[in-house]
């Protein structure tokens, strides 16, 4: 298997695009095929952030198509230097989620129609299958290297989108405790996985 | 908060996991920190592999409604390296930098009005992508309006107010900086006076943040901020109300 067939979005980018930089610096001028063929790379690892913080489908498609257009919207403020594309895109796109989580909250019961009224819920069962691949073993592995309690308190928060007020209630841990296990569970990831931050 | 205290919300902040009021509070202090900036880059990096390693492929159909949508969606100018800040005369720099927060001191830069030592200032590019940007924009056109009025205060409660306003525009935006956290059952409230010194609410805010308000600014003399009970009050609690004269 090639390494590019094992990625979850197959889909081939032309090659003569260059990197997802490249690509980027494209898309700031103005050019809307870039701007297809980096929805292509980022779309997949939008929706699944912000499906499984958000798990309603339609509401999490609504809210990707935020983030894809704000992608465009604001692709001349993207600074290399500063971090990944990648990063930079899903940042946006995990506190879209979260916004939506905490402003809807209390809406639940709306939402919930919604979602029962679209068409969108039977394209679910196919899209729930995410292909294995080396980055997502090396993000398990790694968090298998955590203790239980940064675990829990890292990936309540990331995909759980509870705050950590909310994470201290659920694992009966006090504040300062939950706050230095996030810090402490993410710089345990970072070591595992090499990640720097430019 | 002592400096180990603030440093543990890396974690929470990266994570998105930090109430509002909190997160406001830990980015004034990245804005000074640079080994905090430098750890959040990394642990974002990090965190955002949790997020790749969920990757779903969206339903088809998404693809071309994005693009659709783009389409007809302009993008923001980039922004202009400010390498060359001049500082004009009559225009004292530090006053300006401590008086706005750090959003606002950026948009002051947006707006055309020169700042000196631009360098320095840490901008979480992130937020600025989004909420905060739009906000910045709102700030930089208000300000560029011919007829635009300031005025600041120190609120009674804590923390200072500075209102920005255009009565042509009919177009007002408040800054509050550095308020005091308030119980859970207390809301910011803001009030505009009105000549015979009636006060009419403008909404809530929290401790740190702008809020753009739209019509009913004309004839409007003085902004007021009071503390309420949440969900906010329809009359002001005057024993904790500041009014700041806007003329």
């Amino acid at each position: 298997m090639s390494e590019e067939t094992a990625l979850p979005w197959p889909r081939v980018v032309d090659p003569s695009a260059g990197s997802p930089a490249d690509l980027m610096a494209r898309v700031a001028r103005g050019d809307a095929d870039a701007f297809a063929q980096l929805y292509d790379l980022m779309a997949p690892r939008v929706y699944g952030l912000i499906r499984r913080v958000l798990r309603n489908p339609a509401q999490s498609e609504e809210v990707t198509q935020e983030v894809m257009v704000e992608v465009w919207r604001t692709a001349t403020r993207y600074d290399a230097d500063r971090g990944s594309l990648t990063s930079w895109i899903l940042t946006m796109a995990h506190r879209r989620a979260i916004d939506r989580v905490r402003s809807e909250q209390s809406s639940t019961d709306r939402e919930q129609a919604v979602a029962a009224a679209s068409s969108i819920t039977e394209y679910d069962e196919v899209a729930e299958a995410v292909t294995t691949n080396l980055e997502v073993e090396q993000v398990r592995h790694c968090l298998s290297s955590l203790t239980e309690l940064q675990r829990e308190s890292v990936t309540l928060a990331y995909y759980g989108g509870y705050s950590y007020r909310e994470v201290a209630e659920l694992l009966d841990a006090k504040l300062a405790t939950i706050k230095a296990r996030m810090r402490d569970g993410l710089i345990r990831l970072r070591d595992c996985l090499g990640v720097t931050g430019r | 908060m002592t400096t180990p205290e603030v440093h543990a919300l890396t974690g929470p902040y990266v994570l998105n996991a930090l109430p509002e009021d909190e997160r406001t509070g830990f980015e004034a202090h990245l804005a000074d920190c640079q080994s905090c900036s430098a750890e959040v880059a990394e642990l974002r990096e990090a965190a955002n592999k949790l997020g790749t390693a969920v990757a779903t492929d969206p339903p088809p159909p998404l693809k071309a409604r994005v693009l659709a949508e783009i389409a007809t969606t302009r993008q923001l100018p980039p922004l202009v390296k400010p390498d060359a800040p001049t500082t004009e005369p009559g225009l004292a720099p530090a006053p300006v930098r401590r008086r706005f927060n750090r959003r606002s001191f950026f948009s002051l830069a947006a707006a055309g009005l020169a700042v000196a030592g631009a360098g320095g200032i840490a901008i979480d590019q992130y937020r600025e992508n989004s909420s905060t940007r739009q906000e910045n924009e709102q700030l930089a056109a208000l300000l560029a309006e011919p007829d635009a009025q300031t005025a600041r205060g120190n609120l009674k409660t804590g923390g200072q107010a500075t209102i920005v306003m255009s009565p042509a525009k009919d177009r007002a935006i408040v800054l509050l900086h550095n308020l005091p956290k308030l119980p859970a059952d207390k809301t910011y409230q803001l009030w505009l006076m009105d000549k015979s010194r009636d006060l009419h609410s403008v909404g809530l805010a929290t401790t740190d943040e702008s809020k753009l308000i739209q019509g009913g600014i004309i004839g409007k003399i003085a902004l007021g901020v009071t503390v309420e009970n949440k969900p906010g009050a329809s009359e002001p609690t005057l024993t904790t109300a500041t009014v700041i004269p806007m003329a």
